[in-house]
């Protein structure tokens, strides 16, 4: 199936081209999401989103850019919405802690380990994911895609709507950050 | 920065080479048909309120509140009588009952009884 046809299926509610675009996006989504959620139950939450989302809003996609960039954006926006969300509830737990009105302990979040991480390379890897889990947004989108869905930077770029430049930029400022927060988390 | 350091950090940096794509859990899209079908049905059972028998019933009550309310009213029993008399009065003027022709009406009720 051509992307042209299965945009053309989707358009048409055709079960069989949703099916195929779930069968060949699912794993490309699900990674993304994962790596910046850091949460596999979150990222099928997130994946399953973007799915929908896809589905349904189809009709304004006008083919600009490729159908994987498109899915790669709803994928970043909607991990980067739920990031923001668990962010706000963390927030509001602190202040009902605060005003007694919730006595539960706060639980720390346990380090999050990568399923296509090689073993030997399993305990690293964490550190690196708690670290760039303290990125700016766009960073953090810019190093998740290009390291972990091997994107290079002018993909990165088309999803995030930039130069390959600023990608460049991104990228430079990600890792500098990245080996000063290893500093921190190493002393 | 000692060398020890930094190639720690280094290591630490290129864990995620060689790493390989994370694939969705098993029944990811049977997961995913029934949450779009499940997304799907809270509309359709708010429906029933557009049910001819609910939406009848419904119409019934708001007026019979209206008509209470109405009726319900502090003051509306002073306000009727007066303006029932004030159309008596105007009636009476009209077909000239206040003058000759009320005596024949008193005689035909005096007669009746």
């Amino acid at each position: 199936m051509t992307e042209f046809e299965l945009i053309q299926g989707l358009r048409n509610g055709d079960e069989s081209a949703f099916r195929y675009l779930v069968d060949t996006y699912q794993n490309r989504v699900f990674n993304t999401a994962m790596g910046i959620v850091q949460n596999a139950e979150d990222a099928e939450d997130v994946a399953q989103e973007v799915f929908i989302q896809v589905f349904r809003s189809i009709g304004s996609f006008k083919a600009e850019s490729k159908l994987s960039t498109w899915i790669y954006r709803i994928t970043t926006t909607r991990s980067l919405d739920l990031l923001r969300s668990r962010k706000s509830k963390k927030r509001f737990g602190f202040i009902q802690r605060l005003l007694g009105e919730d006595n539960e302990p706060t639980q720390d979040i346990p380090d999050f380990n990568h399923p296509g991480v090689e073993l030997d390379r399993k305990e690293n890897a964490a550190r690196l994911f708690k670290v760039i889990g303290k990125l700016p947004e766009n960073q953090k989108i810019a190093f998740t895609l290009h390291k972990l869905e091997d994107l290079s930077y002018q993909e990165v770029s088309e999803v995030m709507q930039t130069t390959v430049a600023a990608v460049e930029s991104l990228m430079h400022r990600a890792k500098q950050n990245l080996r000063k927060l290893l500093e921190k988390e190493l002393e | 920065m000692n060398t020890n350091k930094e190639n720690r950090i280094d290591e630490i940096l290129n864990s995620l080479d060689g790493c390989t794509q994370a694939t969705a859990p098993d029944f990811f899209y049977t997961r995913l048909k029934a949450r779009m079908e499940k997304e799907v049905a809270p509309a359709a059972r708010t429906s029933w309120m557009l049910r001819p028998a609910y939406a009848f019933a419904g119409m019934a009550i708001i007026l019979l509140i209206n008509v209470l309310a109405v009726f319900n009213q502090p003051g509306t029993e002073d306000n009727t009588a007066t303006s029932e008399v004030d159309t008596f009065q105007s009636l009476a003027s009209e077909y000239r009952l206040n003058e000759g022709n009320s005596s024949i009406s008193m005689y035909n009720l005096n007669q009746d009884k």
